[in-house]
């Protein structure tokens, strides 16, 4: 069926940046120092840091590596590794 | 549950990637609000950064997962008047909700906004301060700190930044009498998520809510201290955690020991120009703006 | 059959939007409008019009309101003049381009400068490109049957577009008139609730509404507006017809042709000094003068092929304008109505006219003196210099 251009509407997908390819740094978690108090979770701008299996991770799928989760761990667990991956 | 359970269960209504700035604490206080508000509602978002930032939508897609209408920076609070109006005459129960920068609230919107709050239309309106225009190159708006140093107030040989006063907007709506009011700021999520919810809950009145929300690229500050720099504003009183419900106010994260302005303002380049007398007039006005604060907050 | 009543336009124009059920009222005050919402406020308060009525603070945010409401499907409703219609101009704009359908009233008032209150069609002028139909009415009965219609010519699934019902300031909005006010359940019948399907803000069906669109889209997004807009004729031509077989009134469709088959001058008119003009002509033609009328009524979109079906193979033709474009040393409805006859190759004698700017009266006497300047038009001379109706 063609498509009416009547309203303009945003109707069929999501729209999604690859914002995993901004990254020039990346957040790397000691899991030996992090004491799970789940600070990062709550700072996470793009809602990258879950608990799995009960271990607080960092998905890199959309990661743009800003460091926030780095900069507020109070244990310093996570540290910021120069490079995209 | 505890409210970092919630944050890391709830789903996500924002998309997965948007282009935003790497540390922006609006993306992270949207993401959040829509944890809190769910699915049941219907967003406007007015030109901004985070309509900028792609949530709402490009060509044939959306940018949130629930409805989203960009309204004009101007009509953003009579925009939701008008949605929320049809859902009353259905009956049917629907969060309303503005997202709006301190541009579109301070100074465009800032009457249909007054009128919204003056009628108390059963909506919540939300803005994201990040004191200027981020989106479209750092312009000034009536919420800017003075002194900064932004592209229409630039610092130069003969001017210093801004020359006014920041615009006291939570103040200023909280005397419009709404429902429920209240600062919210990034860096206390426990505090944020509870006003939120505060917030969800109220089914009768117009409800404010301001957050502040530190600019790496337009402040001139790294994007990993962006929660560094929103919690040195609330620690200093530039920017006071408090709400307001039913005619009281009340502080909800004192600091007994709030420290000097000029921590904030060393933290980022748009100050960097500013002599020491420049620098105390900011004092200046937050200790008067705290002072006032205080004195309602024993108001019963 | 309905009660007649002595009312005003805009007491009119209430009735035909309280009968028309609208969801969402909300307009702010301005002369010559503001006993519309006054009243629909007093329907309101009696308990006559079940209606969510918001006191908005300005025009802008009443455009505003009911683009929300009608975003999440609602039937709304508004009112201004002038400078209202100035500073709504942006969701105005915005309203016809999001294709959500809506009747507004409009007082026409003169726009300022100079300091000015009364009646002209320069504000709806003005906004003439905006991409709403335009309609407009010679007197009160006209309003309020034109309110019905212009929903169901508003909502029609091939239109989707936007209506202005345009009625002259106080020579309409504040004069009694004796209206035929139809009964609530004919009215029902003739125009049922409204279902929008084409967009909506419901979290049941998320959608962005009016997501950030590239170009070559918003080539696509006009043209469908305007190709929908000259559809507008042939259904305002069917609803002139369905409406009279209903309730006994019809008013010609797109134009209003008064004695114009065996004319060989013609005068084209718009709005309520349409009655004086047709007067002036019933007077001419009872001294031999073979005069004949076009009313305008459907003014956008501009009903180029009708007027210039007419004008064909007449020697003279005069339009009185209510209004100024500037650029242009003429009005607007004379302006467009030489662009609808250009195609025709003929050389017919054309003499523009302004007049009633400012709530000046446009009288019988200038009404017969714009006759008397067609009946002395020499063929050939295919323009006059611009005839001010001035004393």
């Amino acid at each position: 069926m063609a498509r009416d251009f009547i309203t303009p509407k945003g109707e069929e997908g999501i729209y999604c940046i690859d914002t995993a390819s901004w990254r020039t740094y990346t957040p790397v978690m000691d899991k030996t120092k992090c004491v799970e108090c789940g600070i990062c979770l709550t700072y996470c701008p793009v809602n990258s840091i879950h608990k799995t299996d009960g271990k607080y991770t960092i998905s890199l799928d959309y990661c743009k590596g800003c460091g926030v989760c780095a900069n507020e761990c109070p244990k310093k667990a996570i540290d910021m590794i120069e490079g995209g991956k | 549950m505890n409210y970092i359970d919630f944050l890391d269960t709830q789903e996500d209504l924002v998309t997965a990637g948007t282009s935003a700035c790497q540390g922006c604490p609006a993306e992270l206080s949207l993401r959040t609000t829509l944890k809190v508000l769910g699915k049941n509602t219907i967003m406007a978002i007015p030109p901004g950064c985070m309509a900028g930032a792609g949530c709402i939508g490009w060509n044939f897609d959306n940018g949130l997962k629930i409805p989203v209408h960009i309204t004009l920076l101007d009509n953003t609070a009579a925009v939701l008047t008008g949605i929320k109006q049809v859902y009353e005459a259905d009956g049917r129960d629907v969060n309303v909700v503005a997202f709006a920068g301190d541009g579109a609230t301070a100074d465009c919107g800032f009457q249909s906004l007054s009128a919204a709050a003056e009628r108390g239309e059963n909506v919540i309106y939300i803005c994201y301060d990040n004191e200027g225009y981020m989106n479209t190159g750092f312009q000034r708006s009536g919420s800017t700190t003075k002194g900064s140093s932004t592209s229409t107030t630039p610092a130069g040989e003969v001017a210093k930044g801004k020359e006014q006063q920041k615009k006291d907007l939570p103040m200023i709506m909280a005397m419009h009498n709404p429902a429920y009011l209240a600062t919210l700021s990034p860096s206390h999520m426990s505090d944020f998520v509870k006003k939120m919810e505060k917030a969800k809950s109220i089914k009768d009145g117009f409800v404010y809510l301001h957050i502040f929300s530190p600019c790496p690229t337009g402040w001139g500050f790294d994007g990993s201290r962006s929660i560094e720099v929103a919690r040195k504003a609330v620690e200093t009183n530039l920017f006071p955690l408090y709400e307001v419900e039913n005619g009281q106010y009340k502080i909800t994260v004192p600091n007994k020991n709030p420290k000097p302005v000029s921590e904030l303002m060393k933290m980022m380049k748009k100050f960097a120009h500013l002599s020491a007398e420049e620098i105390s007039e900011v004092q200046e006005y937050v200790d008067k703006k705290h002072k006032f604060l205080s004195a309602v907050s024993t108001i019963e | 059959m309905g009660k007649t009543v002595a009312m005003t336009g805009n007491t009119a124009a209430s009735i035909g939007a309280a009968l028309s059920r609208p969801k969402v009222i909300a307009a702010y005050p301005i002369t010559p409008q503001s006993s519309v919402v006054e009243h629909s406020a007093s329907m309101v308060a009696n308990g006559e019009l079940k209606t969510q009525l918001v006191q908005v603070e300005s025009e802008h945010s009443a455009m505003s309101v009911v683009q929300g409401a009608a975003m999440a499907g609602g039937r709304t409703f508004t009112a201004t003049s002038a400078q209202g219609l100035a500073l709504m101009y942006e969701p105005y704009f915005r309203m016809s381009t999001l294709r959500l359908p809506m009747v507004m009233a409009v007082a026409g008032r003169e726009m300022t400068a100079p300091e000015t209150i009364w009646s002209g069609h320069q504000d709806t002028i003005s906004v003439r490109d905006a991409g709403w139909i335009q309609i407009y009415v010679e007197n009160n009965q006209e309003v309020l049957d034109m309110i019905i219609q212009g929903y169901r010519l508003a909502e029609n699934k091939n239109i989707l577009i936007p209506v202005n019902i345009c009625y002259d300031g106080f020579y309409i909005s504040h004069l009694y008139e004796g209206v035929n006010v139809p009964p609530q359940s004919e009215v029902d019948e003739f125009l049922p609730p409204y279902v929008q399907e084409h967009a909506i803000l419901d979290p049941e069906k998320p959608m962005a509404l009016d997501p950030m669109t590239p170009g070559p889209l918003v080539m696509k997004y006009r043209k469908n507006h305007l190709q929908s807009m000259q559809k507008a004729f042939d259904v305002l031509d069917a609803l002139d017809k369905e409406f009279a077989e209903k309730f006994g009134r019809s008013y010609g469709g797109v134009i209003d042709s008064y004695k114009c088959d065996d004319a060989d001058i013609i005068m084209i008119t718009m709005g309520a000094m349409s009655g004086t003009a047709r007067e002036a002509v019933n007077i001419k033609r009872s001294q031999g003068v073979k005069v004949g009328l076009i009313k305008i009524r459907m003014m956008r979109p501009f009903p180029k092929k009708q007027i210039a079906k007419i004008l064909a193979d007449k020697k003279a033709f005069a339009v009185v304008d209510k209004n100024v474009v500037f650029g242009w040393n003429t009005g607007a409805v004379y302006m467009e109505t030489k662009a609808a006859i250009s195609e025709l190759g003929c050389d017919i004698t054309s003499i523009p006219v302004i007049g009633g700017l400012g709530g000046t009266d446009i009288s019988l006497d200038h009404m017969l003196s714009v006759i008397e300047k067609l009946e002395n038009a020499k063929k050939g001379e295919e323009e006059y210099d611009t005839y001010w109706l001035e004393d």
